[in-house]
């Protein structure tokens, strides 16, 4: 079994519960920690270590490739509460936030408080009905090729610490470039100078020639 | 029509100056209309137009006209076609705002130093070739957005594209050796304010061709990509057509143009001297990076800027942005309109209080367009602001053909590279740090259009005075011959080589405005009444 590689973050993802009833505006800071989810990433899983929160974490380092890795939450009620705690929970959606180092500089990925306005989750992984006393669900979800290269992170609140530097885990995003994009980019470009270039060598020649007569 | 041949950045060659900015046509007595010539259009005895017949495409002289705009307006397109895509290449190349701010101060500095010299390369080739060389060499740097990975790169090829609004100069030099210089005026006003368009028009175009793209199959990095092959194919396609179908003169040659040989050629240094020693130049220079300049900042942020704060999706706030940019089809020339109503009644103080009250407005409606949370309020107070801004760039060019006839090509160059100026410095102080919000930057750049727009009362024509002060006294003084004269020394005086400002200055009269019965005799002329 290889070594694994030094200073990995293992990932954990938010839960957002929303009630079916609106509550109105819903705040981060009011979500609670009941729910526990874990992502595994596959094709590190001989690596894989859950994470709870009142356990000890060992750290494990995945960069995930967007359009080909995928990564796979799973989650279950936090046992250290009261049972019945969540009963009131109808629906459960794991998003994919953006981490304080990706955020810095861009406001279109801004944390506000009042969630209905807050920008740092734009990407859901999974939105299904939330059927209580069945832990260890799963949901295993492909990195879109629409994601762009950015540190995501565990989320606020539920299971990482108040700075969010702990359980983060890297994207690497396609380029959009394409070989053959490229070509018609250089032959498009070429078509161009060249046309200028024999127009006015042509023009010239004929003006030479209506002087020389 | 004598013109100082061969001074760079000559591209107003043949403005005399007195055209009304909403003359159609002018009459046969007035311009003697050359019988002989066979064009579509009567001609002078140059061959230049003597109408303005907007809808038809005439060989040479309309057909001209739309050639030019065409070009200078895709120009235009492709500089600010990155604009409305960007919240799609922020996260493709990872970009912060600095990075995009940056990249939008490079996307209009470019053009300060390839406006001045395309006024040489016009002088040099024409105007045909000059435009074509312009618009085909800047083809490939369009096409390079293909290639942008990162952030460094996506500032560097939006400044090599920018290079391309120089053909502005090309457009505007091209205009005045096909038309006659009584309509010059609205000729060159329509073709600037429609070639400005572009930056509106791109918001629509980019947003809907990445739209066709994605549904096709593309994915949203690679789509946007693609997208750019469009502006880039146009620039080859006008290239072509401006090669094949223009002409550099109404007879047909280029070869003439070079070989007139009974115009003066005036020293450049002269020219330059007299146009940065005149303090009118720098307050122009500065003004007009306040009406210019913030339309520029602004057709670069206001896509992103109503896509982020409103949540609009990506082609709705192209739209938006586009009425911006394409309220100059009507804001420009009504701008150089009503600069010339004014000057009608009140001379030059008219144009003056003109151009102050519609650049002022504008920046209140900035602030306004800042301020606003709802959606409807932000776009009424963009739209203002827009017409504000853009007939105040219109108004300005109602003035600047009098701060001097000598250097004249010189002081409309370095005003146009002070809009470009003013536009990248703009977007330097407020929308390229995180340390303001857009709405924060858009409230003071109105704060600051209105401060910067302050100096204009502090122009003075001694012949005509300033926002508050009268013209002067002195007998001497108050003549126009005697402004327009100050630019020649006595041995030039006595070469007669100020002849062309002395013709000037006496059709300058009409800037006396209601006053011109009474003017002043000059001294040394008979009087009325023996």
């Amino acid at each position: 079994m290889a070594a694994p590689p030094p200073a990995l973050l293992l990932p954990s993802i938010l839960l957002s519960c929303l009630c079916a009833s609106s509550y109105g505006f819903i705040l981060f800071s009011s979500l609670q920690k009941t729910l526990v989810v874990a992502p595994s990433n596959s094709t590190l899983l001989n690596n894989l270590i859950r994470f709870l929160l009142d356990e000890i974490v060992s750290l494990l380092f995945a960069v995930l490739k967007a359009g080909a890795d995928d990564i796979t939450v799973t989650w279950g009620v936090n046992q250290t509460l009261p049972a019945g705690s969540d009963s009131a929970y109808k629906t459960i959606k794991v998003k994919l936030c953006y981490a304080p180092v990706s955020q810095t500089d861009r406001a279109w990925r801004k944390t506000e408080d009042n969630l209905s306005k807050d920008k740092t989750c734009q990407f859901t992984i999974v939105s299904r009905p939330y059927t209580s006393g069945n832990n260890n669900q799963s949901f295993t979800w492909t990195v879109e090729r629409d994601v762009p290269a950015a540190t995501y992170f565990v989320a606020y609140g539920q299971s990482t610490d108040a700075h969010k530097t702990t359980n983060l885990f890297e994207i690497q995003a396609i380029t959009g470039r394409h070989v053959s994009l490229d070509i018609a980019s250089v032959c498009f470009s070429a078509f161009s100078v060249l046309a200028l270039v024999g127009f006015f060598m042509n023009e010239k020649r004929k003006a030479r020639r209506t002087q020389g007569k | 029509m004598g013109d100082i041949e061969g001074s760079p950045g000559s591209s107003m060659h043949g403005v005399t100056g007195k055209e009304q900015t909403f003359a159609f046509s002018v009459a046969s007595p007035i311009v003697p209309t050359d019988t002989t010539a066979k064009f579509a259009l009567p001609v002078d005895s140059e061959h230049k137009a003597k109408v303005f017949k907007i809808f038809s495409f005439a060989n040479p002289h309309m057909r001209t006209f739309h050639l030019s705009w065409i070009s200078f307006f895709t120009c235009f397109v492709s500089t600010f076609a990155a604009a409305p895509l960007v919240p799609i290449i922020r996260d493709n190349l990872n970009l912060t705002k600095s990075d995009i701010g940056n990249a939008g101060v490079a996307s209009v500095s470019g053009s300060i130093f390839s406006r001045l010299a395309m006024g040489a390369i016009c002088d040099m080739l024409g105007p045909r070739y000059g435009c074509a060389f312009l618009i085909m060499l800047s083809a490939p740097t369009v096409f390079c957005m293909s290639f942008v990975s990162s952030a460094g790169g996506y500032i560097a090829v939006r400044f090599m594209i920018g290079f391309s609004l120089a053909t502005f100069v090309s457009c505007q030099y091209w205009m005045s050796t096909m038309f006659n210089s009584k309509i010059i005026g609205l000729v060159n006003g329509t073709a600037a304010g429609w070639g400005n368009m572009g930056g509106g028009a791109t918001q629509l175009i980019m947003p809907l061709v990445y739209d066709l793209i994605q549904r096709a199959g593309a994915t949203p990095f690679t789509a946007w990509r693609i997208a750019f092959f469009v502006p880039g194919c146009l620039h080859v396609i006008m290239g072509i057509l401006v090669l094949t179908l223009g002409q550099d003169l109404p007879d047909g040659n280029l070869g003439a143009l070079q070989k007139k040989g009974d115009v003066a050629k005036d020293k450049f240094s002269k020219v330059l001297w007299y146009a940065i020693t005149n303090y009118r130049t720098w307050i122009f220079v500065l003004l007009y990076g306040y009406s210019m300049g913030v339309e520029l900042s602004t057709d670069n942020v206001v896509a992103e800027y109503f896509y982020d704060r409103f949540n609009l999706k990506l082609h709705t706030a192209g739209i938006i942005a586009a009425t911006f940019g394409m309220a100059n089809i009507v804001a420009r020339p009504f701008g150089g309109f009503a600069s010339d109503r004014a000057a009608r009644y009140f001379g030059m103080r008219g144009r003056l209080w003109v151009l102050w009250i519609l650049q002022t407005l504008g920046g209140a409606f900035c602030i306004w367009l800042g301020r606003a949370n709802s959606l409807p309020i932000a776009v009424l107070a963009m739209i203002l602001f827009s017409v504000g801004a853009q007939a105040a760039c219109g108004a300005t060019f109602g003035i600047i053909p009098f701060i001097s006839r000598r250097s004249l090509g010189i002081i409309s160059g370095l005003t146009g590279a002070g809009g470009n100026f003013g536009s990248g410095l703009t977007q330097l102080i407020f929308f390229t740090s995180s340390r303001f919000s857009t709405e924060t930057g858009l409230s003071l750049m109105g704060v600051m259009i209105i401060c910067c727009t302050l100096p204009v009362t502090l122009v003075y024509f001694p012949q005509w005075g300033g926002m508050f002060l009268p013209p002067s006294r002195d007998v001497v003084k108050s003549t126009e011959e005697f402004y327009y004269g100050s630019e020649w020394n006595e041995e030039e005086k006595q070469k007669g080589l100020h002849q062309q400002s002395l013709k000037f200055a006496e059709n300058s009269r009409s800037e006396r405005g209601k006053r011109v019965a009474s003017a002043p005799t000059p001294p040394n002329s008979t009087p009325n009444h023996v």
